[in-house]
């Protein structure tokens, strides 16, 4: 690394290592903190003085460390000529600030906090100067946007400083994130985000088809960041900030910062169509806007700020203009505008510090009682309002000069006319500015009584003023600068040639035009100021905080009618968002041709078929009445047990009818303990969505089912068929796959199965030990219950039933092996006799027959599972692996013995168990619910009839607890 | 056999402290060993990362078969879960003590969802997949509605849980499609079968509908509608626990299953994954604007940070992949301090949620408001915090991939979503003066260092990542080839 490089890291440095010591230092005194906050700037200006003869011979100083490479970012800095004069500008404003606010802040104000800000600040805005990497530069953009933040909001207690902060935060902040979209792209178009590689490729940028985006993107950070119309309203609000700031920030440099991007981007983006179009005509509004505002202001802050939005537009147009002399005419206003614009603030702050207001209404005839602010602030008001002989004017002279030559759209006068309009109000406000201040009678009204204040104060705004005077009488002294700045700006050299006198050219009549025009309005300005308060006017601060709370509302509608808490509209979005990927994915590829004919439909599967779909819709249209419901659902889950065994699978067709024979009684049984009928809580609309999106879904899933039913696919049946006898000794491959090929499946399930019944009783348990019992124990059940609830037909019938379902249960289990059935099957079947118990003669009675405790089933079940699968271990096998063998023991046929059937041992046990947990579980309900507990089997047994008594006979109760 | 149990000896370790600590505070004093089983978990937590980060080779190993993969990139993502597990569980601490919901199972059952989020992201089958993701999904469940006398808190549960077992559903109707189609359940074979260029069409169907029930995981919109409720009702410990350790695991199964099954098809998934990246972005960032519940713009913000994450999945090459896993890292990161932060919030000894209650905070404590700014805007992406570099990583991924306008649109996103967060620094330096204004100096010490930890983090960890970015691409490396 050369030394050059390396002071260029620590010029960049110097400002945030500086940063570190104000606040330290505050307990030193005031002095000695704004000592220490001019010690780093100096340096820094100095070293960077240092290159500026390298420089100006249009030498570039760079320096590259390495940082975060593989995120494309490089600490790289560049010093070209533009860096050169806003570095410049920036250190140099910098140090006239710390002095001017060393005198300016009170006592009281926490000063150390205050150069802190500033340096933070200041060093972001180098940074921004001197990036050589466009990532860099935007890291920069965001530190001032965060640091600037800090310093308006400097103030907290105005309330104005609150709102002015955040307008400020959120515009320009969300410019500069917008600007990183931009950036990212033009890195993508060069292939670097080096800013010298992005300046070289100026051409390759503009033909490309992201040049407009990106253009528009980069645009928005600037015009943000540089209060362009429409952005234009957050700076005069920032303006509650300390005067001190507000020179610094909203004059020198952060507003500049926009221009400079613009200025630094020119090579690369300027002189097409676009370009012209969006930069010089938002340049150009701006303008005359802020002008028109500016002369109705009576904060001379305000009446400043809105003359800076003006200005800064003035120079947006330049560069919009695309040309090389207009960017000529650009570098060296920026250069103009510094000075004047600065001046003026100071002087701003200063009368507001002496004499307590800034209200112009106020103000009058200072000065005679300030003379030496009079002087600075006529005259470099008269710069600003461009007035020979000082610099303001040499620069809108050739702005006006470029404005003549400019067509826009066809049109040869529309941007001359505009310029020199707003140069009439530019020229009224300044003169207002000089006569409404310091002009007139002295008054007698002012909140204090106003006196030049000390030197330290007006020292900064006297060295600017002398600027303004040397420039605008021998502006070849600035050539020097200018033309190494618009060199930089423009990528090659220029030769500027600043004159006081021109002749007698078009830009001329302009000017006298304007100044005439100008001292006309001033002139009128009463009657004017009174159309203008009368006049109707879009605010734009108040559009901003419309359009907020519009967006704010929106966002509001859009999240409360998404998350509305309503289940079932988060289900309607998440089906219908499926649907919609479903149709994405089939769209989006080609199925291969179908390989199978379609099948011709049998009247059975017809029928079948139909009674499926009214048995589906019954489940719709009486799903609220709950009882009525569950009787479709039962009839529906037989019509596929029967599917099952038209399709020769009788084994499903088992397990499945068990399975929702159990099912259904369960839920029988808990309907017991449920309100009759579902509340209506939804609106015609709102099922209609529901059902067009329940349609579509259904509809996607058969029309899947359609499409993969018509086509061949591999299938792992093949394997199960060839290996099922040879490897798992049974027939039945459904069976041998349960407890054999996917054993650890099946010893899972049933843990699980045993687990959820031992958790309903569980929570059960809990809760009947809670306030639910309470609860449940109060309500009054006894209206409407039948006085047969156990009638005798259906004693009888279980009871005759319960060795023969017992029975079958055996049979099944023991065929499992080879025939449709097995041990979860004989499972339900067997919970099924017993639940038909239940049913018949009620919860109590049955219980107390009861002889073996379901928990213990179903631990049993398992275990007898486990230690099936760890006997394989015994020999030399895997976990689970089965064994069977084929025995003769006369006069018994051959018959085969497998492990697995001790396995399914296991499973029988364990479904058992744990449906008959599930029912005790709820049936313990029914006992708190009021449940009289009968002694007898039979409401009416005819054999014990003792006569007369009747039916009231298992009215011999006991009421449990 | 027992290179299988070695390879998986961490999720073993866990599993078996977890079910030892259950039976063991279930037989003793049950709740009041709750803070002792606390510490003993975040300890363990702590020690597993180590182990996992620094020990071994760094060879890539499978088990059981190449269901279980142990590489570069599951091991970052477990050093992410564990210690973010750790730091959650340790930070909420002191909020359940004080609210009286420090229950025992609270850190177990933490436990047992990190052995399934460990699980996913080393998931190298199907089943496996879906083994690790209900494991983590029931525990979160429970843990969601663990104040079962709040009704928000046990509504969120059941919220939560009726959506899961429905995308669970849709995630295996989409394996078996998968199955179906590939004849295996291996992601290995499944990236065979599945070929190159553009997936068979039941295959296609599977990815969605796989990719469907991710996306319900990560929070991605459509399927994000379970976030801002859920993220409202639980507790605010079980909240942070939410928005961090699951989000990493979910999105490194979301990588890991594109990459390692649909790897050869990335044109199908990368156009789903751009549809949620842009719609998570702006939904995150527009709903945001209109809350008033702390927790519930977390969630936003969330869903939000989750869109920019799946950028870099969409872009589908090894700096997208390595750009998501810094990005999560870092949003994990932020997420801890914030929540630190959201912990600490409280008037008269109550928790407070309200964005409001944060007026002039500043003023209330100045080193709270000042590390809470920094967060804020680390999550708005603004630099030079580290949020922005996150977001720069996933943009830089998708730029190169030519996603030039997904990245427009989420930078145009990230503007957008700027406002919240900015509209939280504003009210705590600069809003109305607070007639109620929250408790000063409540913060714990675990509280305080974590809060002032992260914030740091934001700021010094843009000097150079701490080398995250270099792990992150050796695990990227490892999962893309």
């Amino acid at each position: 690394m050369t030394d050059d490089s390396f002071s260029l890291i620590i010029i960049a440095l110097l400002p945030f290592l500086g940063a570190l010591v104000p606040g330290v230092m505050i307990r030193a005194g005031r002095n000695a903190c704004a000592i220490f906050t001019a010690l780093p700037t100096a340096l820094a200006l100095v070293m960077l003085l240092l290159h500026a003869p390298a420089v100006m011979d249009g030498e570039v100083i760079k320096a590259e460390l390495d940082w975060l490479p593989q995120l494309g970012l490089s600490a790289a800095f560049f010093l070209d000529g533009l860096g050169m004069l806003f570095a410049g500008m920036i250190l140099g404003v910098g140090l006239l600030i710390t002095l001017y606010a060393r005198f300016y802040l009170s006592g009281e104000d926490p000063m150390g906090q205050f150069y802190t800000y500033l340096l933070l600040f200041q060093g972001a805005m180098l940074g921004i100067v001197l990036s050589d990497n466009i990532l860099l530069l935007l890291i920069f953009w965001e530190l001032t946007s965060l640091s600037s933040f800090l310093l308006i909001g400097y103030w907290k207690h105005l309330p104005e400083g609150r709102q002015g902060a955040r307008m400020a935060l959120a515009v320009t902040g969300a410019g500069g994130l917008a600007m990183i979209g931009g950036m990212l792209i033009l890195g993508n178009i060069v292939g670097s985000y080096n800013l010298t590689d992005i300046l070289a490729a100026g051409e390759q940028i503009r033909a490309h088809e992201w040049y407009v985006p990106a253009l528009v993107l980069i645009l928005l950070g600037a015009f943000t960041k540089s209060a362009q119309f429409p952005f234009h309203f957050w700076l005069p609000h920032a303006m509650a900030a300390p005067t001190p700031v507000s020179a610094y920030l909203h004059s020198a440099t952060m507003v500049k910062a926009g221009v400079f991007l613009m200025a630094r981007m020119w090579p690369a983006l300027a002189g097409t169509p676009e370009w012209f179009y969006i930069v010089a005509s938002v340049g150009l509004i701006t303008m005359v806007l802020g002008a028109v505002i500016a002369l109705f202001k009576d904060d001379l802050k305000a009446l400043l700020a809105f003359s800076t939005v003006s200005h800064l537009g003035l120079l947006t147009m330049l560069l919009g203009f695309g040309t090389e002399a207009a960017a000529i005419a650009a570098v060296f206003h920026i250069i103009n505008h510094l000075t004047f614009k600065a001046a003026l603030f100071m002087t701003a702050g200063i009368v507001d510090h002496e004499a307590h207001t800034r209200d112009i209404k106020r103000l009058g005839g200072l000065a005679k009682l300030m003379p030496i602010t009079a002087v600075i602030g006529t005259i470099t008001a008269l710069s600003m309002a461009g007035i020979a002989p000082f610099n303001g004017f040499i620069s809108k002279e050739k702005m006006l000069e470029e404005a003549v030559h400019t067509v826009w759209w066809e049109n040869p006068w529309i941007v001359p006319a505009l310029a020199t309009l707003g140069a009439v109000f530019s020229v009224a406000y300044s003169l207002r500015f000089i006569f409404h201040v310091f002009g007139g009678k002295v008054r007698d009204d002012y909140p204090a009584k106003p006196h030049d204040p000390p030197f330290g104060m007006w020292a900064a705004p006297a060295l600017l003023t002398v600027l303004v005077v040397l420039i605008g009488v021998m502006p070849f002294l600035a050539e020097p600068v200018v033309n190494m700045a618009a060199t930089a700006v423009t990528g090659h050299e220029t030769h500027a040639h600043l004159k006081l006198w021109h002749g007698l050219t078009p830009a001329l009549y302009l000017s006298i035009i304007a100044v005439v025009g100008g001292a006309i309005l001033l002139a009128l300005h009463k009657p004017l100021d009174r159309a203008w308060i009368a006049a109707p006017r879009p605010e734009a601060k108040a559009i901003f905080d419309r359009l907020l709370a519009a967006l704010a509302g929106l966002a509001q509608r859009i999240s409360e009618g998404s998350h509305n808490g309503s289940m079932s509209r988060y289900l309607a979005i998440f089906v219908a968002a499926t649907t919609v990927l479903g149709y994405l994915a089939w769209s989006g590829s080609a199925a291969a041709a179908p390989s199978r004919e379609l099948l011709p439909i049998p009247p059975v599967v017809m029928v079948g078929w139909v009674l499926l779909l009214v048995a589906t819709a019954s489940v719709v249209i009486c799903h609220r009445n709950r009882f009525r419901a569950l009787v479709v659902i039962g009839v529906i889950g037989l019509i596929i047990s029967f599917g099952f065994v038209y399709l020769s699978a009788p084994d499903l067709a088992l397990t499945q009818i068990s399975v929702e024979t159990v099912t259904i009684m369960l839920l029988l049984l808990a309907l017991h303990f449920l309100p009759k009928a579902t509340p209506v809580e939804s609106g015609a609309a709102r099922r209609l969505r529901d059902g067009v999106i329940a349609l579509a879904a259904g509809a996607g899933v058969a029309a899947l089912a359609y499409v993969f039913m018509l086509r061949d696919v591999s299938t792992i049946s093949g394997f199960h068929l060839a290996n099922s006898y040879k490897g798992g000794g049974g027939t039945n491959v459904v069976n041998v796959i349960l407890v054999d090929f996917r054993g650890y499946d099946t010893y899972g399930e049933i843990i699980v199965l045993g687990i959820a019944g031992l958790i309903i009783f569980a929570l059960m348990e809990a809760l009947l030990n809670g306030p639910a019992a309470a609860k449940l124990r109060n309500t009054d059940y006894s209206q409407d219950r039948s006085r047969d609830r156990h009638p005798l037909m259906m004693v009888i019938a279980t009871r005759v039933m319960m060795p023969v379902a017992i029975m079958v249960g055996v049979y099944i289990f023991l065929r499992g092996h080879n025939q449709p059935g097995g041990g979860f099957v004989a499972g339900l079947v067997v919970s099924i006799a017993l639940l038909m118990q239940y049913m018949a003669s009620g919860f109590a009675w049955t219980q107390r027959r009861q002889q073996i405790e379901y928990h213990s089933m179903i631990g049993w079940g398992v275990v007898i599972a486990g230690l099936t699968g760890a006997g394989a271990w015994l020999g030399g096998k895997p976990f689970l692996t089965s064994g069977f063998d084929y025995y003769h023991f006369p006069p018994i046929e051959e018959f085969e013995l497998a492990t697995a059937m001790l396995f399914d041992l296991g499973v029988f046990l364990a479904v058992l168990g744990g449906v008959m947990l599930m029912l005790y579980s709820l049936s313990r309900i029914a006992r708190y619910a009021g449940e009289t507990v009968n002694v007898a089997p039979m409401d009416y047994d005819p054999s014990q009839d003792d006569g007369g008594e009747g039916p009231g006979k298992s009215d011999q109760t006991e009421r449990e607890r | 056999m027992q290179a299988d149990l070695t390879t998986i000896l961490p999720e073993i370790v866990i599993a078996v402290y977890a079910m030892l600590a259950l039976l063991g505070a279930v037989y003793t004093s049950k709740d009041k060993l709750a803070p002792l089983i606390t510490w003993a978990t975040a300890g363990l937590f702590l020690a597993l990362a180590l182990w996992i980060g620094l020990g071994g080779d760094g060879a890539a190993r499978e088990a059981f078969g190449g269901m279980f993969q142990d590489d570069a990139f599951a091991r970052f993502a477990k050093v992410v879960i564990l210690l973010s597990a750790a730091a959650v569980l340790v930070m909420g601490m002191g909020f359940l003590e004080r609210h009286e919901m420090m229950k025992f199972e609270y850190p177990i059952l933490v436990a047992l969802s990190v052995v399934g989020m460990m699980f996913m992201v080393s998931a190298g089958d199907l089943m496996a997949l879906y083994m690790g993701l209900e494991l983590q999904s029931l525990s979160l469940y429970v843990i969601a509605a663990m104040r079962r006398d709040s009704l928000r808190s046990t509504e969120a549960g059941l919220k939560y849980f009726v959506l899961g077992a429905l995308s669970s559903g849709l995630l295996l109707y989409g394996a078996s499609l998968v199955y179906g189609y590939a004849g295996t359940t291996l992601f290995s074979g499944i990236i065979d079968a599945a070929g190159e260029g553009y997936a068979p069409l039941g295959l296609l169907f599977g990815l969605v509908f796989v990719m469907a029930g991710l996306a319900f995981k990560v929070s991605a919109v459509p399927f994000h509608m379970w976030t801002p409720d859920v993220y409202e009702g639980s507790p605010t410990p079980v909240t942070a626990f939410f928005a961090t350790a699951p989000k990493v695991a979910a999105m490194a199964l979301f990588a890991r299953v594109l990459h390692d099954a649909f790897g050869g098809v990335g044109q199908d998934w990368s156009q789903v994954l751009v549809v949620l990246s842009v719609l998570s972005m702006f939904l995150g960032a527009i709903a945001a604007i209109g809350q008033r519940d702390i927790k519930r713009l977390m969630a936003y913000s969330s869903i939000a940070h989750m869109g920019y994450a799946m950028i870099g999945l969409a872009a589908g090459t090894v700096l997208g992949v390595e750009a998501m896993l810094t990005y999560m890292a870092i949003y994990v990161t932020m997420n801890i301090g914030t929540f630190a932060f959201i912990l600490s919030m409280e008037r008269d000894g109550r928790p407070v949620t309200e964005i409001d209650a944060l007026r002039m905070y500043s003023r209330v404590e100045p080193g709270k408001a000042l590390a809470l700014l920094v967060l804020l805007f680390s999550l708005a992406g603004v630099p030079p915090m580290l949020g922005f570099f996150a977001k720069l990583g996933v943009w830089r991924a998708a730029i190169e991939a030519d996603l030039v306008w997904l990245v427009v649109a989420s930078a145009v996103a990230s503007a957008i979503g700027a406002y919240y967060y900015l509209r939280i620094v504003y009210l705590m330096y600069f809003g109305e003066e607070n007639t109620s204004a929250l408790d000063g100096k409540n913060a714990s010490p675990v509280l305080w260092s974590l809060l002032m930890g992260s914030a740091l983090l934001m700021l010094v960890g843009v000097i150079s990542l701490f080398g995250i970015d270099g792990a992150a691409a050796t695990a990227a490396a490892a999962l893309v080839n």
